[in-house]
């Protein structure tokens, strides 16, 4: 074989039959269930000039799989759902009226910088929710989340929840600046407790700063928010613990809440949130299955402004975990195979017939179009799972 | 079931030591064998050991929920954890060193500079970010004090502990790039999955660091 590259690109996978079947299903299941809630599918073209992910840097161009067009410009695969969206709802869909409901269900194509075992083309399937404000909205988004989660078959579902804006009026409340609150986020993200420390100390703050930084890092829970809400001055802040609340009660109605915990400290790696914020975990699969929040500044880069939330779910990898908790049936062949003796008159007409009154009833047939003997026929329904053969060798319908 | 990835090598031993102390029963880890799994049904706690560099690696896929590991090999992998605790031990600094002669601003002044090193990373982020020059890295796997010894490199960036290695060879810490010490690394969805599990093993650890880095002092 030598140098031929006759496999698949690094970080890209075929889909199996079984899998495949289980993936289009999960699929289905979940364009029914955004258009039952009044979101209309769109596709995009998959390959988007490069400037919509780079140029306000909402993704980093190391991330992209850049091509250029005839003209010499950049373009990229699609990287994810939401910025070609956004695109789409400020250009072709600029006088629309909102809210605007869309969704979509499609390969997104991501350089991983961790490279090795971690996916870089993968399928997620998303909606966003464009032109609306408001912590109902908000939770609107989460619930269709945890409802699409459980469609597909994802029992063993958390969802945590944060707020952008929380640490935005935390950092003025006590006075940081830029570089102090932008490592102090870092830090956060990645609970860091040493960095954090350090970072408050060398930006003045005392102890009980230092303590509540702490604790946005390490905590998690629905109680904390109290604590936070007796210590808050700021008005930002407030407000984004007030829309936690808002979204906790709602989902409360909705039925979610043993789904549901707050967590002020997670920040995103996209950079365009600007509210609520959350993600979504199930066991065996060391990554959030769920990513989702709120961007009110992104669709008016493209030219109109309006509030957004959104969310998507890797459908791939919620399907990898799904295989590890043993919850994917296993893959089973065709129900019946029919076969047929070719040299005898009225045989092939027979089968046929017969091979149309089971697809009718609902079962898959394979009408054996290769001539295989009646041991052959048996010998292959084994090897592939198939329940039932049936071999006709007679004009008149005959079954054995 | 907690699956907790060890350095191999003295950073686990310290580990086990630390984890025994908050209460947790380790018999299965210092059994003396050559399995790479550690497993002990009883206490719900599974060990790998892990090279170094590879510990960050299973956490953040999820092989493991957690692990042991030095603040440089955090640094040089860039994965996406958590880093909850400090452990107090295995300290040292990741250091550029050199000839004595380039301390005190003489190392600015050699342009296009060659840095030896074992952190390819942390190499390229310090000059890069910090200093804002590009340097010609040469990836190194071992004895890196020999490289500017012998005219392959002009520094090397590499952890220092007591400096008696460098000193032996006639070289110096030229600058500090961090200080480094063990962590306790958690994966990001094992911590919201097994919290029940894995937040009251990081507060029991917490305070046995405590007690430790008070004996310290006293």
């Amino acid at each position: 074989m030598g140098n031929n590259k006759y496999y698949t690109p690094d970080g890209f996978n075929d889909t199996l039959p079984g899998i495949c079947a289980f993936k289009k299903d999960a699929e289905s299941k979940l364009r029914r269930l955004f258009s039952l809630h009044g979101y209309s599918e769109i596709e995009t073209p998959g390959i988007e000039y490069c400037d919509i992910y780079t140029k306000p840097s909402f993704v980093k161009e190391e991330e992209l799989y850049k091509m250029v067009d005839q003209k010499g410009r950049l373009i990229c695969a699609r990287y994810d759902g939401t910025i070609p969206a956004a695109r789409f709802a400020a250009t072709l869909y600029k006088d629309e009226p909102l809210p605007l409901r869309l969704s979509y269900i499609e390969n997104m194509y991501r350089f991983n910088q961790s490279g090795g075992g971690k996916q870089s083309g993968f399928t997620q399937a998303g909606v966003e929710l464009m032109g609306a404000a408001g912590s109902d909205s908000d939770a609107e988004v989460i619930a269709l989340a945890i409802r699409s989660a459980l469609e597909i078959g994802v029992e063993d579902l958390q969802i945590s929840i944060g707020q952008t804006k929380f640490f935005e009026g935390l950092a003025r409340q006590y006075g940081l600046d830029g570089e102090s609150s932008d490592k102090l986020r870092t830090a956060i993200a990645a609970k860091d407790s040493v960095m954090i420390e350090r970072t408050a100390k060398e930006a003045g703050l005392g102890e009980d700063e230092a303590t509540m930084l702490r604790m946005l890092s390490e905590g998690a829970g629905n109680d904390m928010l109290d604590e936070f809400d007796s210590k808050i001055t700021d008005d930002t802040a407030r407000d984004a613990l007030l829309n936690i609340r808002e979204i906790l009660n709602v989902l409360d109605e909705y039925g979610y809440s043993k789904y549901v915990t707050v967590d002020l400290g997670i920040v995103s790696s996209e950079g365009y949130y600007t509210g609520m914020i959350f993600k979504g975990f199930t066991y065996e699969v060391g990554f959030p299955i769920i990513s989702g929040g709120r961007y009110d500044n992104t669709v008016g880069v493209f030219g109109r402004e309006m509030s957004c939330v959104g969310f998507s779910l890797g459908l791939s990898l919620a399907i990898t975990a799904l295989g590890r908790q043993e919850r994917i049936p296993e893959y089973k062949g065709p129900d019946v195979i029919i076969g047929y003796e070719g040299a005898i008159p009225g045989t092939r007409a027979a089968a046929l017939a017969l091979a149309e009154k089971f697809r009718t009833e609902g079962s898959t047939v394979i009408l054996d179009s290769s001539h295989m003997s009646e041991e052959e026929l048996d010998e292959y329904a084994a090897s592939r799972q198939i329940a039932a053969t049936f071999y006709i060798n007679m004009a008149e319908e005959g079954e054995e | 079931m907690l699956t907790i990835a060890l350095s191999k090598g003295r950073l686990a031993d310290q580990a086990i030591e630390l984890l025994e102390k908050a209460g947790y029963d380790c018999t299965a880890a210092k059994e003396k064998s050559r399995k790479l799994i550690l497993e002990d049904p009883k206490t719900g706690l599974r060990f790998i050991l892990a090279k170094p560099a590879d510990v960050p690696t299973y956490v953040e896929y999820g092989a493991a929920d957690l692990g042991v590991v030095g603040k440089d090999t955090l640094l040089e992998e860039g994965r996406q954890l958590y880093e909850v605790l400090d452990l107090g031990f295995g300290r040292c600094r990741m250091c550029v060193a050199g000839p004595k002669e380039l301390k005190d601003g003489a190392l600015d002044r050699i342009p296009n500079k060659r840095v030896g090193t074992k952190y390819p990373n942390i190499t390229r982020a310090y000059f890069e970010g910090v200093k804002k020059e590009s340097v010609e890295i040469i990836k190194l796997n071992g004895s890196v004090e020999l490289a500017p010894l012998i005219g392959l490199s002009e520094v090397i960036v590499d952890i220092v502990e007591s400096g008696r290695t460098l000193f032996e060879n006639g070289l110096d810490v030229i600058e500090t790039i961090a200080d480094i010490s063990a962590r306790v690394v958690v994966n990001r969805v094992s911590m919201n999955m097994k919290s029940d599990e894995i937040r009251p093993m990081i507060e029991k650890l917490r305070e046995q660091v405590e007690i430790m880095n008070a004996q310290k002092e006293a």
